[in-house]
């Protein structure tokens, strides 16, 4: 088990003909919040992709993480655009249960 | 040994930068207790997210410090996580810690599952807020013995 390890947020960000996937890594908190929305601005307003994010090695969200998703799944539903959140780990599954906001990823998900 | 409580105090800047160095401590303590990986999750995102408030609402330009204070006792972790600060009106707060379940995405606000986290996660969640005395958070996990050990 490697949890005591720090853990540093990195986001890469793959771009595909019509769609853009942004792969999330290492601990998103408050302190690297301001990172993510830098990263995460220009690409928000396209409509003209598929915005997916990637959580596949993301190892830990706090609430403001989990806010900053909830700002892009409101811009994006708000201009009828395509935003995935995809390979969820299970722990951070279970924070999206427990706050309530894992039925708006999968309607988006399931929509269009 | 029994009804002893072990205390391990830190003390750091109130910045969301060492955050992470109590998710680190809480990690050390709690595996060493015996709690579940599924467990020292939960309190990993319990903890910050009183850290985040203290970062966020105590203190205004000026750096301040967290307190946050580990008590180990037999069968239980108690954290509590204290400022100095400004204390902000938790009070009101913990009224609005309604989960997302039965809202509609137009009247989803962001901001305020912080504290629904913290009483969702742990076990007792204390919030004691003296006007100019800062802000303190007493939060507690009990530990679950189970059949296998880890």
């Amino acid at each position: 088990m490697n949890t005591n390890k720090n853990e540093k947020f990195n986001a890469t960000t793959e771009r595909r003909e019509g769609s853009c996937t942004v792969y999330l890594s290492g601990e998103l908190d408050l302190s690297v919040a301001p990172d993510f929305r830098l990263v995460m601005e220009p690409l928000v307003g396209d409509s003209e992709i598929d915005l997916v994010i990637n959580l596949k090695d993301l190892k830990y969200i706090d609430s403001t993480g989990i806010g900053i998703l909830l700002s892009i799944l409101k811009a994006r539903h708000g201009m009828d655009a395509r935003f995935v959140v995809e390979e969820v780990p299970s722990q951070i599954q279970r924070l999206f249960d427990m706050t309530g906001i894992a039925k708006f990823f999968a309607a988006s998900r399931n929509s269009q | 040994m029994n009804a002893e409580v072990q205390k391990v105090v830190i003390t750091l800047p109130a910045n969301a930068d060492f955050v992470d160095i109590v998710r680190l401590n809480l990690y050390g303590i709690a595996s060493k207790m015996g709690f579940s990986y599924e467990d020292i999750e939960d309190m990993k995102v319990a903890v910050s997210e009183a850290c985040n408030n203290s970062v966020l609402y105590a203190y205004g330009q000026e750096g301040g410090m967290v307190e946050v204070t580990f008590e180990i006792g037999n069968d239980q972790l108690s954290i509590k996580v204290k400022d100095d600060g400004e204390s902000f009106d938790r009070m009101n707060r913990t009224e609005n810690t309604v989960t997302l379940h039965d809202k509609d995405l137009h009247d989803v606000e962001i901001g305020g599952l912080g504290f629904y986290l913290m009483e969702a996660l742990m076990d007792d969640v204390m919030v004691d807020n003296e006007a100019g005395r800062g802000t303190q958070v007493v939060m507690t996990k009990r530990l679950m013995r189970s059949e296998e050990k880890v």
